[in-house]
């Protein structure tokens, strides 16, 4: 009697995840189909999801008008770096505001708040005329420098890390330890879900970044993916929606690997922080 | 403490370096001094362009020519997107990294030339009559001109061969009374389940409507103040309304179910630009259409649109670049930038080649041309746009009267400012 009342409890969630499953990833497999589609096939309605006649033309037509592996290149390094950069700074500033006493911690964590609730664009002008008078637009440190330590990714980390046991870190300075050596060696090993989540969020942001980079590369040799593949779908009266498709597609398949590939890293990282 | 006390520091710079950069605007408002004249002679130097989409692509190779009548110069082409191209345009005004000159959509011009971004057009580079006259007011700025046309773009009616035939509609209206009676004629006796294809509001609305304004003699702006609270404009909001009082207009009609259904004959009529022939093309609408000049009130005017060359204020080749604008406007190069990337040329004697005057559907384009018009170039003008269509989405969707609407577009639109 019980065990069938799980089934059906079982069969009920299964058809609720499936179907919240299936409106999730459907404009995702309609985006993926229709980058294989002519133009006149991706406007028509009601939308067909197989192409009726299935064309690489959106494709070759992206990689033959685009220098792809140079606009790849490009957002890797500028992405790798603000992550590697966000990874290391944003911890290394949350473990101070968490854990060491110093004056001023309070201000710099209000500080580091008040960032938090400037919006971006009001910031942006600013910005740009900071780098521009520091000589570094169109460089990679001019793409690559506002990002590499985000206020938000401090307040995760320190949060994160408030929950580290003070007793820990003690026992460690007894025995001798540095406030570098304990951060590399106890604080950054315990907080690996804080870093998945924040390597993964910067990743991603970096990844699609479309306004920073777009101003900052004033030249096409430093664009990045997402500038590049903006370059010729979006006209100025008319949209190539196949193209837009077939780039969109080609931007989200690196990350897609990559999530495939680290997943099982993201998920033994929390559970086995759950047993220590 | 010792090691908290750099950042610190560093901040503040931040903060004042920032705090002054912003302050140039305000500093240096270039629409005051006259227009200063260009050197004699070849061009020489790197000259360094901005240009989106297509036009992007496609330079920089049809340079080659320039750069052969003038050995010394070297044109540079970075293409950039037309998504963003305004926000990148303004900020790099904004921290002094501008290209020598641009492409800038023809809505842009009053807003780049006011915050002083903008070179004046040379006294004698290019002569104003050259050009469609609707086209040469997008680059002219309080009465003075920061650049030249570049493309142009007008916009015309696509009526359904089938359709117009079946209605017994032979030769296009020539009043708003004779278009009302042919988009009913298309819906009762053509088989179409909508006369007209009209855009219900949203953005860029304002293109299709403002052209019913100024067939009836409404104006954007009188003198300085906005006029939009006039009967002209009322009674030109009135019809626009009527097509979908009527049922002839869809009010949610999905994106990109008009090519089809046009194709189809189920939508008898739409308005847009030359674009839209090759639209047809790739969706099976060859040969199926013919394209009407704009209907006659106390005028026949259209919509133009396209883009402008401007040179920057901060330009470090400005002779060249000008040098630049100056072979781009000739009427041979604009012949060959047409048959390099189909933009229709902005000078008129590039109309007289027979590369243009073969094809009837442009011959169509070339004469609304004639008769088109943008709106003036003032510097707030994407903000009134967008409220204009906002409201435009009021009047066709809600039971707004047209007079209600055109107050409530002077009022926003007064709001806003002409930014003078």
């Amino acid at each position: 009697m019980k065990r069938r009342r799980d089934r059906n409890a079982a069969i009920v969630l299964h058809t609720v995840l499936i179907a919240g499953l299936a409106i999730m990833i459907a404009p995702f497999v309609w985006m993926v189909l229709s980058s294989f589609k002519g133009e006149g096939e991706v406007r028509r309605t009601p939308p067909t999801w197989l192409p009726a006649d299935p064309t690489l033309a959106n494709y070759r037509e992206l990689f033959e008008r685009l220098d792809f592996p140079l606009y790849f290149t490009n957002s890797v390094i500028v992405a790798v770096l603000v992550t590697v950069g966000n990874l290391l700074i944003c911890s290394a500033t949350g473990y101070a505001l968490a854990k060491l006493r110093f004056l001023g911690r309070r201000a710099l964590f209000v500080l580091v708040l008040g960032n938090l609730m400037v919006p971006p664009m009001a910031t942006f002008v600013p910005q740009f005329v900071l780098v521009s008078n520091l000589g570094l637009v169109n460089t990679f440190a001019g793409l690559v420098l506002p990002n590499l330590a985000l206020a938000v990714n401090v307040f995760l980390m320190r949060q994160f890390i408030l929950s580290i046991p003070d007793d820990l870190l003690e026992s460690a300075r007894v025995d001798g330890a540095g406030e570098w050596r304990i951060y590399w060696r106890i604080v950054l090993p315990l907080t690996g879900p804080a870093l998945a989540t924040v390597g993964i969020l910067t990743f991603l942001g970096s990844w699609n970044n479309f306004l920073w980079p777009l101003v900052v590369a004033t030249t096409e040799d430093k664009y990045t993916l997402p500038v590049a593949l903006a370059l010729y779908s979006v006209g100025q009266n008319q949209t190539q929606y196949g193209l837009l498709l077939a780039g969109s597609v080609t931007i989200i398949l690196p990350i897609l690997v990559i999530f495939a590939v680290l997943q099982r890293h993201f998920v033994r990282g929390i559970a086995t922080t759950g047993l220590k | 403490m010792r090691t908290w006390a750099r950042p610190t520091a560093v901040l503040a710079v931040v903060a004042a370096v920032a705090l002054s950069g912003c302050g140039r605007d305000s500093g240096d408002n270039g629409t005051d001094d006259a227009a200063q004249p260009i050197s004699e002679g070849k061009a020489s130097g790197e000259i360094t362009v901005w240009a989106m989409g297509t036009e992007g692509e496609k330079l920089a190779a049809f340079a080659a020519d320039f750069m052969k009548e003038n050995p010394d110069a070297t044109v540079k082409v970075t293409p950039i997107p037309w998504d963003g191209a305004h926000d990148k345009i303004a900020t790099a005004i904004a921290g002094g990294q501008t290209p020598d000159l641009s492409l800038i959509g023809t809505t842009w011009m009053g807003e780049f030339a006011r915050t002083g971004g903008l070179d004046q057009l040379p006294t004698d580079l290019v002569k104003e009559g050259d050009f469609f006259p609707g086209a040469w007011d997008t680059a002219v700025v309080d009465g003075k001109a920061y650049g030249v046309p570049w493309y142009v773009e007008t916009r015309l009616f696509y009526v359904n061969k089938d359709v117009a035939a079946k209605a017994g509609v032979t030769a296009p209206p020539k009043t708003w009374e004779e278009l009302t009676a042919a988009i009913s004629a298309f819906k009762q006796k053509g088989g179409a389940t909508w006369g007209v294809s009209l855009q219900p509001g949203g953005t860029g609305s304002w293109q299709t409507v403002m052209p019913f304004v100024w067939q009836n003699g409404g104006e954007v702006t009188n003198a300085d103040a906005f006029s939009f609270d006039s009967p002209q404009v009322s009674d030109a909001l009135g019809y626009y309304e009527s097509f979908f009082d009527a049922g002839l207009a869809p009010k949610d009609l999905p994106q990109g179910q008009l090519e089809p259904d046009f194709v189809k004959g189920s939508i008898g009529a739409f308005i847009s630009g030359p674009w839209h022939i090759g639209i047809l093309e790739g969706q099976g609408g060859a040969g199926k259409y013919d394209v009407w000049h704009m209907p006659s009130r106390k005028a026949a005017t259209s919509f133009v649109g396209g883009g402008d060359l401007a040179v920057f204020k901060d330009a470090k080749n400005r002779d060249g670049a000008w040098k630049f604008v100056s072979w781009l406007s000739q009427p041979q190069t604009q012949v060959k930038w047409y048959q390099a990337t189909s933009d229709l040329p902005a000078v008129k004697a590039g109309w007289d080649d027979p590369a243009l005057t073969g094809d009837p559907m442009l011959a169509a384009f070339g004469d609304q041309l004639s008769d088109a018009k943008s709106p003036p170039a003032i510097g707030t003008w994407d903000q009134v746009a967008a409220a204009f269509d906002a409201e435009i989405e009021r009047l066709v969707k809600t039971d707004e009267t047209a007079a209600d609407a055109a107050k409530a577009i002077q009022q926003k639109a007064a709001t806003i400012g002409t930014g003078i």
